[in-house]
């Protein structure tokens, strides 16, 4: 078992740790302006973080991150099983659902900016409505798709609403509303950077913005990589989430999850988009 | 409330009746839908009446509607959804041309895929539009820069979705290919492509969606035309109206692509049964 999974963590990480060697090496003796050595980049990143201020940054953008994400959760799932669960309404909504989730939010980004302010409020919102449609339209398709002879047998045992609710209609619609989520991430992280981009006194997008527009363009790639850490956090640590919300679900017999576990994410994420 | 499953035995009970039966429902589910669209445009025109908002931050349906209709016979309105469209489909289609064949090469071995795994990861999960500073600094405001963010931006779940897609051809068919030792141009042609396709599909959809975003997001923050400098400028100027206008082709330039290419991927895949819809 644990000689597999050396084997198999020695097979998924020797390109990176190659790239990262070439990267480092390869640049170390550049000159060039504009591609800074990659040492350069990781430490101009660390001494940021240790004291140039990046780790207020951070925790400005991150907190924003979260708050956003978290609101979109709760009101898209609450409000994704109430409209999942009554065909009526789920029918009569899916054109509105289906254009305001197709409406770019980054579009909105000077309007809300430019009238709610610069600071951190206008910025969680924004990430509330960016990250509301994914999570909302995969709650509604998720208890959709649950299986009707799992409703029918609920009913006919008469199991009261609230365990109904509890037992059967949100485990089923998890797995898709996990994907929901994943998707939200990225539009979410977006949505932070392209705010702090446009009007933000801190945060990381501001940060990359001061210091490219000052030339400082050690400090600008450094910024970047740590966003595309944080991106990267935030996914992984989505994905530890997921493993154990979703354990029952990976345990089902191949023949019917069909794939390993990196592709059956990747499906289902493809198909609810 | 009708179930589905109650639904289906009574359409299969009374065969004749059914075909008039699905089509007077489906007016029903059009008269609700065309009623929501109504109830959304009433509330959005009543928190606008009731001032709970400036009209600079959410102006009423009726202006925006009005400075809409304006826009059509506009020639700068229909430069900036071109400029944008330009964009995002240069690099979609670079995109295209780079992620399918790498995605379906790297699919068919497996070691490739493990190993490039947390890399694609990782720049997958990688928010692109934070490569703009560096670009701007690189690459200068030009629109090249644009097509190359929105490049980056597609070409991951591209490579991605043709990668499963060619790690999707049943074992049977793979041995059976290797058992005839086709050769390997044709293999991918006949037979990694086209299983692959439906995979593929989606990824060109997901990616069309995503290429409009990131031009969008580009135009906002650097000074290229395009939908999403036009609504900076009119927000500056305090035409929210027009700026919504802007918004909402945004909006209707992304629900179209999506509507096309679902449309397309039906066409495309017309030989397959139905039944890879899960």
């Amino acid at each position: 078992m644990s000689r597999t999974f050396l084997v198999s963590a020695l097979n998924q990480l020797w390109l990176p740790v190659l790239v990262i060697v070439l990267l480092w090496v390869g640049t170390a003796g550049s000159t060039n302006f504009y591609f800074p050595p990659f040492g350069d980049m990781v430490g101009a990143m660390g001494a940021n973080l240790a004291h140039g201020g990046l780790l207020e940054d951070l925790w400005f953008s991150l907190k924003n991150i979260l708050a956003g994400l978290g609101l979109a959760i709760v009101v898209g799932v609450l409000a994704g099983l109430i409209i999942g669960e009554h065909r009526r309404l789920r029918e009569s909504l899916g054109p509105v659902l289906d254009f305001a989730r197709a409406t770019p939010t980054v579009a909105f980004v000077p309007v809300i900016i430019l009238t709610l302010g610069i600071g951190a409020t206008p910025k969680i919102f924004l990430i509330f409505l960016g990250s509301l449609w994914p999570i909302l339209l995969n709650t509604i398709s998720g208890v959709e798709g649950i299986n009707p002879a799992v409703l029918e047998t609920a009913r006919s045992y008469r199991i009261p609403w609230q365990l109904r609710l509890r037992r059967v209609i949100l485990p089923g619609a998890t797995p898709q509303i996990v994907a929901g989520v994943r998707v939200a991430l990225s539009v979410a992280v977006v949505l932070m950077v392209v705010s702090e981009i446009y009007g933000s006194p801190v945060g990381l997008g501001n940060f990359i913005l001061r210091s490219g527009s000052s030339f400082a363009v050690t400090d600008t790639w450094g910024g970047t990589l740590l966003i595309g850490l944080l991106g990267y956090g935030l996914s992984v640590v989505l994905l530890a989430v997921e493993h154990v919300l979703l354990g029952w679900y990976f345990q089902r017999p191949p023949r019917v999850r069909r794939n390993t576990q990196g592709l059956a994410l990747l499906e289902r994420e493809a198909l609810t988009r | 409330m009708t179930t589905p499953v109650q639904a289906a035995t009574t359409e299969v009970l009374e065969p004749a009746a059914a075909g008039s039966k699905t089509r007077g429902r489906r007016a029903r589910v059009h008269a609700y839908q065309l009623l929501c669209v109504v109830l959304v445009l009433l509330l959005w025109g009543a928190v606008t009446v009731s001032g709970l908002f400036t009209a600079s931050s959410l102006p009423s349906p009726a202006s925006v509607a009005t400075e809409w209709l304006h826009l059509l016979g506009a020639p700068v309105f229909w430069q900036a959804v071109w400029d944008t469209l330009r964009g995002a489909l240069v690099g979609l289609l670079f995109a295209g041309a780079v992620g399918v064949p790498l995605g379906l090469v790297t699919g068919t071995y497996a070691a490739a895929e493990l190993s490039s795994r947390i890399l694609v990861d990782f720049l997958r999960s990688f928010p692109v539009i934070a490569l703009l500073p560096v670009f701007l600094l690189v690459l200068g405001s030009t629109p090249e820069m644009k097509s190359t963010v929105v490049f980056i931006a597609c070409v991951f779940p591209i490579f991605l979705q043709a990668q499963y897609g060619a790690r999707s051809v049943p074992p049977m068919i793979s041995e059976t290919v290797r058992a005839y030792r086709i050769p390997r141009l044709l293999r991918y042609t006949k037979v990694v492509l086209p299983s692959a396709t439906p995979s593929i599909m989606t990824g060109l959809r997901l990616a069309a969606t995503t290429s409009i975003l990131v031009a969008i997001g580009v135009e906002i923050l650097t000074t290229l035309p395009g939908i999403g400098h036009e609504v900076t400028q009119h927000q500056q100027n305090g035409n929210s109206a027009v700026a919504f206008g802007y918004i909402f082709t945004a909006g209707l330039l992304g629900y179209g692509i999506n509507r096309g290419s679902m449309l397309l991927e039906s066409i495309l895949l017309r030989w397959r049964p139905p039944a890879h819809t899960v």
